[in-house]
């Protein structure tokens, strides 16, 4: 099946080659960050995680390339990522540290995959991985597109938490750009009418049960249809990760704002394992204040899977259960825009304020220096993420080719 | 002969011939001039400040006053975010992540990718033709020219951002020079000055404009038209989703 599969891409990408070419193109960035971390008191009393002062270094970037044909392209991505901290030592029988997957969040670079392509190593105090996330050859023929590979699945407006697509992790409280996950399979896009296009998916998925069992199937349908100049309505309906899953999202634009509201409710698992329904809603405000003020307001809730461990900030991560965010972004200078986030859990009072401040180098270089603190504790804390939760502070220095 | 014909006294602009007295065919005029039904145009944009400069090259396909696909070619960190307008919607698309993203029409208010200039600008969303009431104040002379002024007032119907418009208009050819942007306080808050008159396709079009924003004057953003064509003959399907996720 695999080398089917491979051969089908290289039969494909070589006839293209063969055919005329129109261009190609070699894009990418490179960054470094340094974060300075203090642990939660919660998460070294109750949690084992005994560190108190940590530093924590990242280097990562993406090897971008496309081929343009006629009617076609191929694209490719290749991801690396380095990071060093002691917080990688082995401890066990202890459980692991957590923070590390925090810092290098989303720390998967594949949400559906059949192929690893993927390689990784690590020691004490480093991990170090290659991932070729993006992979794909994609062909237009009159209202239709067809993608296989790995593949970009990006849809939908939230920022924070965004839950009708499961196959790319919101980065909005991540200190990271230019980051997207990748998923093996088929897309087919059919481009119904000029305000009706519907996105057909089949993806191929070993993340769930592992690499040693069988490929779990993604079924996925995502359609969005533009009723009048304001309304936009999208729809999701599918089989994935051995759940049934119906959604959709609605978006108002008004003249002086957007709202937005998601919704995604997911069965039980179709086998026989122990789980129980989720349900997440999403309701979201987007205004430009000013030429140079813009903020976005998210207000969610997301079901707490009360069978994931701790470890299932791999899968979908957010500190809360019910919260309310509001993100500024202000242009101080064409220089420096200064980003904030203020997120609070309505149930707890927990509340983390996000800073990203970004200041242009120019030469295609840019240093963000960025901030994640946890303001309020909150009380009766019943979600261990939230304990999780270290004060960090950072620098970051990008470049873009 | 001729040089008597062209002194200022003399100086009347033909183009508009009959029209010549109605504020409203002068600005229609310069739109079509400008604009045309459909164009393209590949641009370069400088983002100036006393110690810092900033260079962006944009393409930008325009449809009337409804449709608009602009995509930046450089620099490399930006290269290829495209922007799709189609009546008062929008959207951003990012080909490095694959992802489109809508937004608010509010957006057509943000400064375009820390410019002077708007979405609004860059998109063309509103036009001036259309979106105001016009009338003639009294001609003014400035550095020695006299240009025939116009006060262009949003009508109360329309979606624009700017509540008065006054057009400093070229007597010789009829095409503005200067717009002067006044807020709802009625405050001068930007100057647009537009020069080296070029021909593409018959259409005459200012090549130069500068934005000079009132309460930064360290700080203007410049707009080159490097290349233009009215005869580009778009699609039907150009202005689409499937067209600006096709990058």
């Amino acid at each position: 099946m695999k080398l089917v599969f491979v051969l089908f891409i290289l039969i494909q990408s070589l006839q293209c080659w063969a055919q005329s070419l129109v261009d190609g193109e070699i894009s990418g960035n490179l960054e470094a960050q340094s974060r300075h971390s203090w642990n939660n008191q919660a998460a070294k009393d109750e949690l084992m995680q005994d560190w108190d002062e940590e530093e924590f270094y990242l280097f990562y970037g993406n090897l971008n390339g496309k081929l343009n044909f006629k009617n076609s392209r191929f694209e490719t991505n290749l991801f690396a990522r380095h990071s060093q901290s002691d917080l990688y030592k082995d401890r066990y029988p202890s459980p692991p540290y957590l923070a590390p997957l925090l810092f290098s969040f989303p720390n998967k670079l594949v949400a559906r995959d059949v192929f690893k392509l993927k390689h990784e190593t690590g020691d004490d105090n480093s991990r170090t991985e290659y991932v070729l996330n993006k992979l794909y050859y994609e062909w237009d023929y009159d209202e239709h597109r067809f993608v296989a590979g790995r593949m970009y699945i990006n849809y939908g407006l939230g920022e924070i938490f965004n839950p009708i697509n499961p196959f790319n992790q919101p980065t909005g409280l991540t200190a990271i750009s230019q980051i997207a996950q990748g998923n093996d399979g088929l897309n087919f896009t059919f481009y119904a009418s000029e305000k009706h296009t519907i996105d057909y998916y089949f993806l191929g998925d070993k993340t769930l049960d592992g690499y040693e069992n069988q490929i779990q199937k993604t079924l996925w349908i995502h359609g969005e249809y533009q009723f009048s100049n304001e309304l936009q309505l999208d729809y999701v309906i599918g089989e994935d990760q051995n759940r049934l899953k119906l959604g959709g999202q609605f978006r108002y634009n008004f003249s002086e704002a957007m709202v937005f509201m998601q919704t995604l409710f997911q069965t039980d698992y179709t086998d026989d394992k122990e789980s129980h329904p989720l349900f997440d809603v999403l309701l979201g405000y987007d205004q430009q204040l000013t030429n140079k003020w813009h903020i976005r307001a998210e207000a969610g809730y997301q079901k707490k899977n009360r069978f994931s461990g701790l470890t299932s900030i791999n899968d979908r991560f957010l500190p809360t259960e019910y919260f309310i965010a509001l993100a500024n972004q202000y242009e101080i200078h064409p220089l420096l825009k200064l980003g904030g986030t203020i997120v609070n859990d309505i149930k707890t009072g927990f509340t983390y304020l996000i800073m990203r401040n970004t200041l242009d180098l120019g030469h295609n270089t840019e240093a963000e220096i960025f901030g994640y603190l946890p303001v309020a504790k909150g009380s009766g804390i019943e979600n261990d993420a939230q304990k999780l939760v270290t004060t960090d502070i950072g620098v970051a220095l990008r470049t873009f080719f | 002969m001729f040089k008597i014909f062209f002194r200022k006294d003399f100086v009347f602009c033909l183009a508009l011939g009959a029209n010549a007295n109605n504020a409203q065919e002068w600005s229609k005029y310069a739109e079509n001039q400008m604009r045309g039904a459909h164009s393209h145009s590949e641009i370069e944009m400088t983002i100036k400040t006393p110690n810092w400069e900033r260079t962006l090259e944009i393409n930008s396909d325009v449809e009337g006053k409804k449709l608009a696909l602009s995509t930046i070619t450089s620099p490399a960190k930006e290269k290829g975010i495209r922007t799709l307008r189609i009546d008062n919607n929008m959207w951003n698309y990012f080909p490095k992540l694959k992802r489109k993203v809508a937004v608010s029409s509010s957006m057509l208010l943000a400064s375009w990718m820390g410019s002077d200039f708007t979405n609004d600008d860059v998109l063309k969303a509103s036009s001036m033709a259309e979106d105001y009431q016009h009338k003639f104040l009294p001609n003014q002379k400035k550095s020695g020219v006299d240009f025939r002024v116009i006060e262009n007032i949003a009508k109360s119907n329309s979606k624009v951002m700017w509540p008065k418009i006054i057009t400093y208009a070229s007597k010789v050819d009829c095409l503005p020079r200067e717009y002067q942007y006044y807020d709802k306080q009625d405050q001068l808050k930007r100057i647009l000055y537009l020069d080296d008159i070029k021909t593409f396709d018959g259409h005459k079009v200012p090549t130069k404009w500068v934005m000079q924003p009132q309460n930064d004057k360290d700080k203007k953003t410049t707009i080159i038209y490097k290349k233009m064509t009215f005869k580009t003959d778009f699609k039907a399907s150009y202005f689409s989703h499937k067209n600006l996720t096709d990058y």
